[in-house]
């Protein structure tokens, strides 16, 4: 299934897109999908363990299974206010 | 009331907003933008979000709060997009019968924005741009119990 992964802040500058979209197989976790992000962008790779992911505007934890059709964000650390 | 605006903030609304006639106290939290940060001149912050969950974690804030002090109402709005120096970027408002819940529960509300609520700031100035290196959230420790 086709995942769309939204990105913000630093994320989004340096991907230079607001979305990518990453093919995981039915039944992929949130770590399935990380190392899939992780290989084709590696300049990623580096910010990965501070970042946290959100499915349906939810935070989950990296065990999270993944449906088709889930909204998915990658949340690097918050800094609002 | 739970906005991301790219618009000015305007605080008489939310304190409009929240004031009911039950209310004795309205603690209203103006957050500005300053022109400094560890030492570094600032010019303006560019604000990014995500807005549609900023929105869901601010009511999730609000419900945190209802269950610690018996506020009457309260409300938050953040700024996305450019914020000058001397601009509002955070507003929450809080009204209880009495000062004291208003004043506790607008700070705790204050502290779990900026825990949970997904939005980003990055700093123009001295020095080129930055983003600001900002609080990791903590994901759940397990899944939810799928339904």
């Amino acid at each position: 299934m086709k995942i769309k992964v939204r990105l913000f802040a630093a994320l989004h500058e340096l991907l230079g897109q607001r979305e990518v979209t990453l093919e995981v197989s039915e039944g992929a976790t949130i770590d399935d999908l990380r190392d899939r992000l992780v290989e084709e962008h590696p300049v990623v790779r580096k910010f990965v363990p501070v970042l946290v992911w959100a499915v349906n505007e939810e935070y989950v934890p990296s065990e999270h299974r993944l449906r088709d059709g889930d909204e998915v964000a990658l949340i690097p650390p918050i800094s609002g206010g | 009331m739970f906005e991301v605006s790219s618009e000015p903030l305007n605080p008489q609304r939310l304190m409009n907003f929240v004031r009911k006639d039950e209310s004795g106290a309205v603690a209203l939290f103006y957050g500005v933008v300053r022109n400094n940060n560890q030492g570094r001149r600032v010019q303006y912050l560019e604000y990014d979000a995500y807005p549609g969950m900023a929105v869901k974690k601010m009511r999730e804030v609000a419900e945190e709060v209802r269950a610690r002090w018996p506020i009457t109402e309260m409300g938050m709005m953040h700024r996305m997009g450019r914020v000058e120096v001397g601009e509002a970027a955070l507003l929450v408002a809080v009204s209880s019968p009495h000062r004291r819940e208003a004043f506790e529960a607008c700070q705790y509300a204050v502290d779990r924005v900026k825990e949970i609520v997904p939005i980003w700031k990055k700093e123009v100035g001295e020095g080129g741009e930055m983003w600001v290196e900002g609080h990791p959230v903590s994901p759940p420790e397990t899944a939810a119990p799928s339904p």
